[in-house]
């Protein structure tokens, strides 16, 4: 199991994507911490205090999880999709532990998301709040939950987003899918049914809830267990496809 | 012994049968042709024997195990599918130090199989911009990467450039001197006849036969041609030996299933002139389609 977990990681190491991703993260962590500190003080914004640093932490998280989930999905698509996956099966017949080593990859590289992500966010919010004379504080338990929150959202997007690649195993239907989901199923549909009581129990608001508790949303608790929950049917539902289908 | 088994192969797909209960041995140390038109179920008896793709009846198994049994089954066997299965962005060494690092072997392979095909130079290149012949010797440096004692390919040939289809050659050459046992398909018996021992002919899943190459060409016959001004009375003396000639020309006689000895002294003592008098085994192709055309025609 250690050599096949290395070998994800390889695979993970030696290719662009995870570098996009990351990079993708820290361009837009950068972009969402500016614009929130420019806008704060204006237009009924809030002004600037010290205490304003886990919420510009915060404010790349929104995307996090669909970076994460992105990551997972391509990780595990794209050996279909490149018809990697002979090769893979051939090194290793037993799919499921193959499937296992990339949960466990892709949950880790998630995880690493976000904490490149977070770095990046706090790094400048900090910064920029000492420029201007505050002294924020980064031992914080705000800061702290924050963080927490978006760890465990990242890292179970992607074991998320693996169990969905090897269900679908088309990157673009994949990747397409979980857009439609989030965007038209749980965004419109759940509004237009007027239904916030159903609406919080699916994946996207669950993972809003452990990133962004809080309205109508279920607490933090709640939906990490709840997109816990999600991740592992999809992982183990996915595996067991993978396990059966024929590689042709 | 045998290497390869394969006994009572059925795969279906939906309502199409790939394979159609096949059985044959490959005994070790032999290199096998395994023939047949495109679509017959060479690589699905490949992908099966593989464990890709599970049989709907039979089995497929390599020293009398399944693949998906065998610990750590690529120092076992080789295998180069297809030839495209390469993540673009990754470099031949990369994709070779992932397969190493799942197979628990060390990284230096990569490099020493690099170089037994010819790519030491392109290592650190990505396989994005490979040519098809530079591909599937990656694939290949794959396959051999465990250093296996068997090695199956499927249609190693397809695509390559006739300088590359010479080097292939050389290489299976190289491989059988060594003693590996080589499985490999085609859909052209010219590309594999100057390496195998044995061909392994299927057409529409079923197998049509199994033998040695030299068995096969002798089953295709041989043809004497003769030049002579006396083409009609030879004609009527080779009848009257139970021979049957056809008039090709004027002056040609073409005489099957006999040799230039035969007609020779059967000329000599009936006094009929012969100006020339050659030997032509007829085409080894045509006799690979004759056979797969019958083969399909149930």
């Amino acid at each position: 199991m250690t050599r096949l977990v290395r070998a994800e990681l390889a695979k993970l190491r030696t290719t662009r994507l995870v570098y996009g991703v990351a990079g993708a993260m820290a361009a837009f962590a950068v972009l969402a911490v500016t614009a929130n500190v420019t806008a704060a003080g204006t237009q009924g914004n809030a002004p600037l205090s010290a205490d304003h640093l886990p919420a510009l932490a915060a404010t790349p998280v929104t995307l996090l999880a669909g970076a994460a989930l992105l990551l997972g999905i391509l990780g595990m698509a794209g050996e279909f999709r490149h018809q990697t996956v002979t090769q893979t099966f051939l090194v290793t017949p037993d799919r499921g532990r193959v499937v296992a080593a990339k949960l466990v990859v892709y949950s880790l590289s998630g995880v690493a998301l976000a904490v490149v992500t977070l770095a990046v966010a706090t790094a400048l919010a900090a910064g920029w709040l000492t420029a201007k004379g505050m002294t924020p504080s980064l031992v914080d338990a705000d800061l702290g939950r924050v963080a927490a929150g978006a760890l465990l959202a990242a890292g179970l997007c992607a074991l998320l987003g693996v169990g969905v690649g090897a269900l679908v195993r088309n990157q673009v239907a994949a990747l397409v899918s979980a857009l439609v989901w989030a965007v038209v199923v749980e965004g419109l549909l759940v509004n237009l049914l007027n239904a916030p009581s159903l609406g919080k129990w699916l994946p996207s608001a669950a993972v809003a809830a452990l990133t962004n508790p809080g309205g109508a949303n279920l607490s933090r608790s709640g939906g990490g267990l709840l997109v816990a929950v999600y991740a592992l049917a999809f992982a183990l539902a996915g595996t067991r496809f993978v396990v059966r289908r024929d590689i042709t | 012994m045998p290497v390869i088994t394969i006994e009572g192969l059925t795969k279906r797909f939906g309502d199409v049968v790939a394979v159609d209960d096949l059985s044959f041995e490959v005994d070790q140390g032999t290199v096998v042709g395994f023939l047949g038109p495109n679509g017959a179920g060479k690589t699905t008896t490949l992908r099966t024997l593989l464990g890709l793709v599970a049989p709907t009846a039979g089995s497929a198994s390599i020293d009398g195990r399944p693949y998906r049994e065998l610990t750590d089954p690529i120092r076992h066997v080789g295998a180069v599918l297809e030839a495209s299965s390469y993540h673009p962005g990754r470099t031949a060494r990369n994709h070779l130090l992932v397969v190493a690092t799942a197979a628990g072997l060390p990284p230096q392979r990569a490099d020493q199989v690099l170089a037994q095909v010819g790519l030491a130079d392109a290592a650190r290149r990505r396989v994005g911009g490979f040519s098809l012949g530079m591909r599937q010797r990656l694939g290949l440096a794959t396959a051999l990467l465990g250093d296996p004692a068997v090695l199956v390919l499927d249609e190693p040939a397809n695509g390559l450039d006739p300088e590359g289809i010479h080097w292939l050659r050389g290489f299976l050459r190289h491989l059988a001197d060594q003693g590996h046992t080589v499985l490999v398909s085609s859909h052209v018996l010219a590309e594999v006849a100057q390496t195998v021992d044995q061909v392994v002919i299927i057409a529409r899943g079923r197998l049509v036969t199994q033998s040695t190459l030299a068995a096969l060409t002798a089953r295709t016959g041989q043809l004497v041609r003769v030049r002579t001004p006396q083409a009609a009375a030879l004609r009527r003396l080779l009848a009257t030996h139970g021979t049957q000639a056809e008039l090709a020309e004027a002056d040609q006689l073409t005489v099957a299933g006999t040799t230039t000895e035969v007609v020779g002294q059967a000329a000599a003592a009936a006094g009929i002139v012969i100006y020339e008098m050659t030997t032509e085994h007829s085409n080894l192709e045509e006799v690979f389609l004759e056979l797969t055309k019958q083969g399909g025609g149930s």
